[in-house]
């Protein structure tokens, strides 16, 4: 059985609303939690600091048929980190998960390096107020670099499956230069992990799950799945290593993957297909997927062009 | 109490000779006993780049087993080049401690990397020797103990002990970046972590050492050994402001235990500190005790953290008391 996404439109455009921390750019990486009356979507935006941004975490709450905002956040989720901490630059992107009557968020924290960019570490942060604030278990990370995911471990994204903890994140595999004078850029993989309480994770060992389709310096990100009618499918972004911001013909792209136990994934972009619409918000890119299900209806958050700087997206399952 | 007889500096980097990279410091020094030499790990530095940052190197000398104070050679290159980009020991590979696993040799040691807001962030990688410890390769580009939600960076200065069929890794995790008239300062403490097979660790996640002289007070070198039915721990401490002197410059404490978890805190037993005059007149610090041929010996570093090499001491008395 074959699906694609049909196109809600652009759900959310930052410019247009008040954003609290002074953010005025970018709501990134949407992700899902769905209450009882309302669809909160966690986001990030960011905060010019000294010539960097720092990206904090924001929600907007929507009626479960998306056809109304209800509102905005004037509250970043999470409190400034600390000096030297894995998250001390900003938090992008921020995952929720109900469990029990707690809210976990997995966070990708990003801190700043003199070498190379950045690097990331995937942190956890609870809820005891459905979500509204959250509060980290420790000024660490929960799941870090380690022998074989040696940087850029992020990206999280945790479903209770068959009775355990499925963890699906990102780690580096490398920093590539382009030219002998050009900064270094970074490649990345989506591997998986299993957890029985969802805090401690061992990390899959520096092994990726999903095929490359442009080589092996693909970048793959984002991944979250979703079980439609019985097989687990996985929507992730990936794309070219070098010229992926000028060239739109290297940015990101929306790719798919399917699996019936989650062990073996089977990359297949052509199904659950979505691409950008010429001339609109997400003509040259699409990025950060979220899947989530609502009402009996499956859905599908995303970004468009420059990586979220217009927001986000909605569009909604339909087999073929 | 312990009672040490200083025998003096038993290594001065500076006059080596030969290898760029070995210009200064002799760094936390750690014994592997061959059977006519004594190796003796420590930690170096090339001098400083324009920006006067430092990257550390790790290597070895060859002391003569039946007079320390006679080297038999010192290692032609250092004993793992830095890591790769982006890695966690990009700038750094300091310090370094061994211990013998079957006709292996295993390093642990602290990788260093740098940063924007603070100068650095450090994790333990593990590296492997088939030569009896002259060459290592590491066993993979990211390290094996690193930070986590009660240890936030910081994870560093270990020391691989086995006791009762299982691994102990003695290190330190830093607690806060404590902001001294405006530089970022780490505060550290001593943890230890255990291991059926030293590869994957199970983090104690506690303080074992008390804070003594402040609540900020950095603690460094966690060097344990059995001796009669009791693990004795000699490490070091200093003040987290102003410890580049002699005031708040590191001292070498002692701690106790009989279960190797919980630990009994004495630094008046320690029974070695700074000299009235010459190369530890300011500072004491990274002791490492190793038994040889019937002496125990602890050798340790002096001014300036090491930078003019590492001293020997040995045990007089004091340890049955």
């Amino acid at each position: 059985m074959a699906y694609h996404w049909r196109k809600l439109g652009h759900l959310f455009n930052p410019e247009q609303h008040q954003l609290p921390a002074g953010c005025e750019l970018y709501a990134q990486s949407p992700q899902a939690l769905v209450l009882d009356d309302r669809v909160r979507v966690y986001f990030s935006t960011r905060r010019a600091e000294g010539g960097k941004f720092v990206s904090h975490v924001t929600f907007a709450e929507f009626s479960k048929d998306f056809s109304a905002l209800l509102g905005v956040a004037d509250h970043a989720v999470l409190p400034p980190s600390g000096l030297g901490c894995f998250d001390e630059h900003g938090i992008f992107p921020l995952s929720p998960l109900v469990h029990g009557d707690r809210v976990l968020a997995y966070t990708t924290g990003w801190n700043r390096r003199r070498s190379v960019s950045v690097d990331t570490a995937i942190g956890l942060a609870i809820s005891h107020d459905g979500g509204q604030h959250f509060e980290r278990v420790g000024a660490g990370p929960v799941l870090t670099a380690s022998l074989h995911e040696p940087f850029l471990v992020g990206d999280a994204f945790v479903r209770h499956f068959q009775g355990r903890f499925y963890l699906w994140y990102i780690y580096g595999t490398g920093w590539k230069r382009q030219s002998d004078d050009a900064a270094p850029d970074r490649i990345y993989k989506i591997a998986q992990t299993v957890s029985d309480d969802g805090i401690h994770w061992q990390g899959s060992g520096g092994v990726p799950i999903i095929a490359d389709v442009i080589g092996p310096d693909e970048c793959q990100a984002l991944p979250s799945v979703l079980c439609v009618d019985g097989r687990y499918h996985m929507m992730f972004c990936y794309r070219h290593v070098f010229n992926f911001r000028q060239d739109p013909s290297r940015g990101y792209r929306l790719g798919h993957a399917w699996s019936d136990d989650l062990l073996v994934w089977h990359r297949d972009d052509a199904d659950f297909a979505l691409a950008g619409t010429p001339g609109d918000w997400d003509a040259d890119m699409q990025c950060y997927p979220h899947v989530f299900s609502c009402d009996g209806q499956v859905y599908l958050l995303y970004n468009g062009n420059q990586f979220g700087r217009h927001g986000f997206g909605l569009a909604q399952l339909q087999k073929v | 109490m312990f009672q040490w007889e200083k025998l003096g500096k038993v290594f001065t980097p500076q006059a080596i000779g030969e290898r760029p990279w070995l210009q200064e410091f002799a760094q936390a020094p750690a014994t592997l006993i061959k059977d006519d030499v004594v190796r003796v790990y420590f930690s170096c530095r090339p001098p400083a780049d324009a920006r006067g940052q430092y990257v550390s190197y790790s290597a070895w000398v060859d002391l003569d087993r039946h007079d320390l104070f006679k080297l038999r050679a010192v290692a032609r290159e250092p004993i793992l080049l830095l890591g790769a980009a982006g890695c966690f020991d990009e700038f750094g590979v300091y310090p370094v401690s061994v211990i013998r696993h079957g006709s292996e040799v295993r390093a642990y040691y602290g990788g260093w990397t740098r940063c924007e807001s603070v100068p650095f962030d450090v994790a333990i990688g593990m590296a492997v020797s088939h030569d009896d410890g002259t060459t290592f390769q590491r066993l993979g580009p990211g390290p094996i103990l690193a930070a986590s939600p009660d240890e936030p960076f910081v994870i560093s200065g270990p020391k691989i002990r086995y006791f009762n069929q299982r691994y102990y890794l003695f290190y330190i995790a830093g607690r806060c970046w404590k902001l001294v008239d405006g530089r970022p300062e780490p505060v550290y403490t001593i943890r230890v972590a255990v291991s059926d097979d030293g590869i994957r660790w199970e983090k104690h996640n506690r303080d074992l050492i008390p804070p003594r002289i402040e609540d900020d007070e950095a603690q460094a070198s966690p060097d344990v050994f059995f001796h009669e039915g009791r693990y004795h721990m000699f490490f070091c401490y200093r003040r987290s402001e102003r410890y580049r002197g002699r005031e708040g410059g590191y001292r070498i404490g002692y701690a106790s235990s009989t279960d190797l978890l919980n630990w009994e805190r004495d630094d008046e037993r320690a029974g070695i500190t700074i000299s009235e005059s010459g190369w530890d007149d300011e500072m004491v610090s990274y002791p490492h005790v190793f038994a040889l041929d019937g002496q125990i010996y602890m050798a340790y570093l002096g001014n300036q953290v090491g930078r003019y090499g590492f001293g020997l001491a040995r045990l007089k008395s004091g340890l049955k008391d």
